[in-house]
């Protein structure tokens, strides 16, 4: 449950900006009130920048800590918010993905983020049954299989290229079964020929299709997604590169596309179906939740992800809060013995007559001073932390992850300053307490 | 303003028992300037600090005017330092990043706003008069006399009734020594406040109006200055 919910409930009614805005002032407040508090009627602020200015280089120690703890924190939290929103774009396109029972899970990977494993295939009949279903706009089979230089073959039709990429950047979409479309982030010319390896990753046998090459004809927008560094071929290409019928009956052979000839279709892991309605494909949905065949829909199996991660977001929001709260503490322990060394100055002021609640302000100001630069300062650390992981995320994945931080991370840094800054009051608690005379005398 | 001090029956005794100061009887007149000298450990800083009430386990009465410091908590005790004594310190104590003008005015950083720039106007007056022109410098690169002249404007910003100064001369050279207590006296002087300076310095103590001599804790002996 989250504990902002009330809040927020009770300020729906504004926009949503003003409400991010009001819960970060919510949370801020408590350290705004025990400054206030803490401060009022005194002017502290000349003896902590002496203090901060006589003990520098500890100072941006502690700061440094709070910063990097703060921005580790916060920065792993856009990163999840991040790569949520990453997955949920690469899986825009994919309405509805029709494939053998099995695991929605991974099909999902296989089909939207390219991480094909051994599956079960849809037979001929199967895949007629779905392309000529009512109200079906797009019914691509993919085969995987192949690769070149780690880019992933996919086989497909070319009303799949254009579906993922109305226009193409540059060149056209294949017309022959040698022809190939290229993802945006890969690494040829149009033109250009390759032969395919047979496999991906560490299993792939090069010289297993030797005989064949394909050539470049086009390239796709990009897309955010894996697909960006696919190489989509015509579907018929790669069954015949490994020696399977092309899903075409001998007298249409040079055919690409559909209608395939179900005599004559070897099999494919999945369907990726497009309706001509949004609401149509609910029906399609209910149509293929059969014995045969699992219908689902990407958007929602990844929810459902994003729901279990949701949780662990959560979770780690608690953690990074804990850890920071942690460092802070350590920081404050390293404060009080620190106190130690600012012991004589605090006696002078109170042989001199100082209250104590100004000596207390003095400590705790320059403590708040210390967490409040080292947040701040972790806001800039999150930013470039995110950015760094959303690059190496989107290297890794080829998820495109632009990771920033927002006000989920802002509200998490209002508390975490607003809790730290009571924690302050114990050292100057403890500043109050040592022995006047003692410490003018050390 | 001007305060006497009364003191009857003063004792302090230490957590183990030990009598560290015993002071039957003492009264100065408002105005005067009186000198604390005697051995190292006999007791002169104890007598110093139960003058400005900062002694937690003091006996008897110190009584400045009608402010018995001893029937007092310690924040009124506290308050009363900063309404009505100023304190000189062996070392300076200063805060070494902050100017001379912002270390004479310190106590304006608690003091209500009303008096702040009294405060304020003050230090730069007697930090003038001491001959600290350069106010807005650091007092880190200040000489040892510089800095006890800063100290003493601090003790003379809020404009005090009472002195009290611990060895105010100890870290200084003879030359600087004798300009800078020339210095606190015609301050203390001409403004009428009362002078507790404790010091082995008899160019110091000599010039005061009394000296007191305490021996293990007692007044050993009681005379006007030479």
């Amino acid at each position: 449950m989250n504990p902002l919910g009330p809040l927020y409930r009770a300020i729906e009614w504004m926009p949503i900006a003003a409400q991010d805005a009001v819960v970060l002032l919510v949370l801020l407040l408590p350290a705004l009130v025990v400054g206030g508090l803490v401060i009022f009627g005194y002017r502290p602020f000349s003896l902590v920048r002496a203090m901060l200015w006589r003990f520098r280089w500890t100072n941006l120690l502690f700061i440094g800590l709070i910063a990097v703890s703060v921005g580790i924190g916060v920065g792993l939290i856009a990163q999840e918010r991040g790569l949520r929103q990453g997955t949920a774009r690469a899986a825009d396109p994919f309405d509805l993905i029709v494939a053998a029972p099995g695991s929605e899970i991974t099909m999902l990977f296989a089909a939207v983020y390219l991480q094909p494993s051994d599956v079960p295939l849809l037979s001929g009949d199967t895949y007629q049954s779905i392309a000529t279903a009512e109200n079906v706009s797009l019914a691509a089979p993919i085969a995987f299989g192949d690769s070149y230089n780690a880019y992933p073959i996919v086989g497909s039709t070319p009303q799949f290229v254009t579906h993922m990429s109305p226009a193409l950047v540059e060149g056209a979409m294949f017309r022959g079964h040698a022809d190939a479309v290229i993802g945006s982030g890969v690494d040829l010319t149009i033109g250009a020929t390759f032969t395919p390896a047979h496999g991906v990753g560490d299993a792939v046998e090069h010289d297993a299709h030797a005989q064949f090459k394909y050539t470049v004809v086009g390239r796709m927008q990009p897309t955010g997604s894996p697909w960006d560094r696919s190489i989509v071929v015509p579907v018929e290409a790669v069954w015949e590169v490994h020696g399977l019928a092309n899903g075409h009956a001998p007298e249409r052979a040079d055919q690409l596309g559909p209608p395939f000839d179900p005599d004559y279709f070897p099999g494919t892991p999945a369907v990726l179906v497009s309706a001509e309605q949004l609401y149509a494909n609910y029906a399609l949905r209910a149509q293929f939740q059969t014995a045969e065949t699992m219908a689902f829909f990407p958007g929602a199996v990844l929810a459902s992800l994003h729901g279990l991660m949701g949780d662990v977001r959560q979770v780690m929001s608690v953690m990074a809060v804990i850890t920071q709260v942690l460092v802070t503490t350590g920081v404050l322990v390293g404060l009080v013995i620190l106190m130690r060394l600012f012991a004589r100055r605090l006696a002078l002021l109170r042989a001199l007559g100082a209250p104590s609640r100004f000596v207390f302000s003095v400590v705790w100001s320059y403590a708040a001073t210390l967490i409040f630069i080292g947040a701040v300062a972790g806001v800039g650390v999150g930013f470039l932390a995110a950015a760094i992981i959303s690059r190496v995320v989107t290297a890794q994945t080829d998820i495109l992850v632009n990771a920033t931080l927002s006000w989920p991370e802002f509200h998490l840094v209002a508390g975490f300053i607003s809790l730290t800054v009571l924690l302050a009051l114990v050292p100057a608690f403890i500043a109050l307490s040592r022995p006047v005379i003692t410490d003018l005398r050390s | 303003m001007t305060l006497g001090l009364t003191i009857n029956a003063l004792a302090v005794t230490a957590a183990s028992g030990r009598m560290l100061l015993d002071v039957p009887k003492l009264h100065l007149a408002p105005g005067s300037c009186l000198g604390v000298r005697g051995p190292s450990g006999a007791g002169k800083s104890t007598f110093l600090f139960s003058l400005a009430g900062l002694i937690e386990n003091a006996s008897g009465a110190v009584t400045w005017g009608e402010t018995n410091l001893l029937q007092m908590p310690a924040g009124a005790r506290a308050a009363f330092r900063r309404r009505s004594v100023g304190m000189v310190f062996q070392d300076f104590l200063l805060f070494e990043e902050l100017s001379a003008s912002a270390n004479a005015a310190l106590s304006g950083a608690y003091s209500d706003p009303a008096h702040q720039k009294a405060i304020e106007s003050k230090a730069e007056e007697v930090l003038t008069r001491l001959g600290i022109s350069h106010g807005a410098r650091t007092v880190d690169s200040f000489s040892g006399g510089e800095r006890q002249r800063v100290a003493i404007a601090r003790a003379l910003a809020s404009d005090p009734a009472v002195i009290l100064a611990d060895e105010p001369t100890a870290s200084l050279d003879r030359k600087t020594a004798d300009a800078l207590i020339d210095d606190l006296l015609a301050l203390v002087r001409d403004t009428g406040k009362t002078l507790v300076a404790v010091s082995h310095d008899p160019a110091v103590y000599t010039r005061m109006d009394r000296v007191i001599e305490i021996v293990d804790g007692r007044i050993a002996t009681d005379e006007a200055a030479r």
